[in-house]
C-alpha cells in the first residue's frame, strides 16, 4: 500500500463517516422538529425548533383577541391567550403531529410541519 | 492498488448515500388544506395530481353540509324540522341518509343513541355553552319529548311532534368524513388523510403503500396521546368525556354525551370510545352509543353486530381492544391494557 492510497482511503473514510452521521441527524430530527403557526388558512411562521432562539410571539386575532406562542429551548406552546376556552392554553407544549396546538375563536394552528406540504 | 480501489468505492459509497429528501414525483405530492367548520378545526390532506381540485371541492362539499346540517342556521334542514310545529318537512339527501344511519344505530344499541336529546342538551347549556346542572323536574319534563321513535321518516318527507327537537351531532362529522372520501374518489385520489376535529378517516394508504398511524386521545390527558394505530381505508373515531364538559358547583364534572335514559351524562363505565370501521357515519355514530351503553353493553353489543373495531378505555384506566385491531395499537404511556374476543370467554 503506497502512502498516497492510505490517505485517500483514511480521508474517504472520514467523509464517508461524516456522511452517514449527518443523515441520521438529518433524517431524523427535520420532520420532527419543523413547526408552523397558521392562521385562517394563512402560513405566518415556521421554525425548526432545535435552531429557533427562545422568543414570544404575539399574534393578534381578527376579533382583536391575541395568542402569545412562545419557542423556548427547542419546545412550543401557546403561553396565553383572550380565548373565552383556553384550551389551546391548556394544551400546553406541542408533543405529537397528530395533536396540533389550536385555538378555535382565533383559527390559529400551531403544528409540526408535514414534508412536502403545498 | 487494491486499496486505490477501496477508496474508490468508499468516495461512490458516499456520493450514492443521498441524505437529502427523495425527489417527490408528481403522482404522489402532497395537497393540505385546513378548515374551520361545525364548530372545530378540520385538516384535509390528498396525494396525487388531482389532490388539489379534489381538497378544494370537498371543503365547498363541507361548507355546504355545515349549512345543510346546522341547528342554528334559519335556512338548514335542521332548522326547518325543529321550527315545523308539527309540520311535514322535506329534507335533503344528506340529511335523510344521516336519519337513516341514526335510526339504525339507535335501534342496535336499544335506543342508546338518541338524536332528538336537543332541549336537554339546552338545559344543561350544551348548545350555548352556558352550563349549568338542571333540576330533576325540568329533566322529567323533557324527557318524553326525546325519543327517536317519535320522528317520522318517509322519504325525504320528516316529521317531528311540535315540541320534539333534534341534532345531528352524533353523526354529521362521520358522514361527512364518508363525503369527502367520496370526492376524493371521484377525482382518482387514491391517497389521503382527513382530521375533522380530530376525527380521522383515511382513503387507501399512505403514498408510500403503508399504513396510516391515527392518534388516540389520552381522556385522562387530552394533550396528550394514550397511543397510535395503524389503519388503511377506515374511520377512526372518538367519543370521550373530555371533549366538551363543564364542572359544576359541586365540583363534578358534566359531560355532554347524555344518557337518554336519566338525561344526564352517560356514566356507564367508559371515559372513551374509539371506534375502528369502514363507514364514517356509523362510526361516529357507534362511538356515541357505544359510550352510552357502558362497558358490558358495548362489549355484547359488538359481539352481536361485529362490522367494527373498538378501542374502550374505562373510567379506572383500563384499555379494551377489539381483536382485530389490538395489534396494530401501540401505547404512548403505560396502560393496562386486555384483548376482546368474539367468544364470550375472550
Amino acid at each position: 500500500m503506497t502512502k498516497q492510497a492510505k490517505i485517500i482511503a483514511a480521508a474517504a473514510a472520514a467523509v464517508f463517516l461524516i456522511a452517514v452521521i449527518l443523515s441520521v441527524y438529518i433524517l431524523r430530527k427535520t420532520p420532527e422538529n419543523r413547526i408552523e403557526i397558521v392562521q385562517d388558512g394563512k402560513l405566518l411562521y415556521t421554525f425548526n425548533l432545535n435552531t429557533a432562539e427562545n422568543q414570544s410571539i404575539r399574534i393578534p386575532a381578527a376579533d382583536g383577541g391575541y395568542n402569545s406562542v412562545v419557542i423556548e429551548d427547542g419546545t412550543v406552546r401557546v403561553e396565553t391567550a383572550d380565548c373565552p376556552d383556553q384550551t389551546c392554553v391548556r394544551m400546553g407544549t406541542l408533543k405529537s403531529e397528530h395533536l396540533p396546538l389550536v385555538c378555535l375563536p382565533h383559527k390559529l394552528i400551531v403544528r409540526f410541519a408535514e414534508e412536502g406540504a403545498a | 492498488m487494491k486499496f486505490r480501489h477501496f477508496a474508490a468505492a468508499l468516495l461512490s459509497a458516499v456520493l450514492l448515500t443521498g441524505c437529502g429528501e427523495p425527489a417527490q414525483d408528481q403522482s404522489d405530492a402532497l395537497f393540505a388544506a385546513d378548515l374551520f367548520a361545525m364548530d372545530t378545526y378540520m385538516n384535509l390532506k390528498a396525494y396525487g395530481k388531482n389532490a388539489e381540485a379534489a381538497v378544494r371541492e370537498a371543503e365547498a362539499r363541507i361548507t355546504a353540509l355545515e349549512h345543510t346540517l346546522s341547528v342554528t342556521d334559519s335556512g338548514s334542514d335542521l332548522y326547518a324540522l325543529n321550527h315545523a310545529a308539527g309540520g311535514a318537512v322535506t329534507v335533503s339527501d344528506d340529511t335523510r341518509n344521516i336519519l337513516d344511519t341514526a335510526a339504525k344505530i339507535g335501534q342496535e344499541s336499544g335506543g342508546a343513541l338518541c338524536i332528538s336529546l336537543y332541549p336537554v342538551l339546552r338545559a344543561w347549556g350544551f348548545t350555548t355553552g352556558e352550563y349549568h346542572v338542571p333540576a330533576d323536574s325540568t329533566l322529567a319534563e323533557l324527557l318524553p319529548l326525546c325519543d327517536d321513535s317519535l320522528i317520522v321518516r318517509n322519504g325525504n318527507t320528516v316529521t317531528l311532534p311540535p315540541e320534539t327537537e333534534i341534532d345531528l351531532g352524533a353523526v354529521a362529522k362521520g358522514y361527512t368524513g364518508d363525503a369527502v372520501m367520496e370526492i376524493y374518489q371521484q377525482h382518482g385520489v387514491t391517497s389521503g388523510i382527513i382530521s375533522l376535529g380530530g376525527n380521522v378517516q383515511a382513503l387507501g394508504t399512505k403514498p408510500d403503500g403503508s399504513a396510516w398511524t391515527v392518534g388516540v386521545t389520552d381522556p385522562f390527558a387530552p394533550e396528550q396521546l394514550l397511543g397510535t394505530i395503524a389503519v388503511t381505508e377506515k374511520a377512526v373515531i372518538t367519543s370521550g368525556n373530555y371533549e366538551r364538559y363543564f364542572t359544576g358547583d359541586d365540583g363534578q364534572r358534566y359531560w355532554h354525551i347524555l344518557d337518554p335514559e336519566t338525561g344526564k351524562p352517560a356514566g356507564n363505565g367508559l371515559v372513551s370510545v374509539t371506534v375502528i370501521g369502514d363507514c364514517g357515519a356509523e362510526c361516529d355514530a357507534l362511538s356515541t352509543a357505544l359510550f352510552v351503553e357502558g362497558t358490558e353493553e358495548a362489549v355484547a353489543h359488538w359481539r352481536r353486530t361485529g362490522g367494527f373495531e373498538m378501542i374502550l378505555v374505562t373510567a379506572d384506566g383500563e384499555v379494551l381492544l377489539t381483536d382485530g385491531i389490538a395489534s396494530g395499537f401501540q401505547p404512548k404511556r403505560d396502560v393496562q391494557s386486555r384483548v376482546i374476543g368474539h367468544d364470550e370467554a375472550g
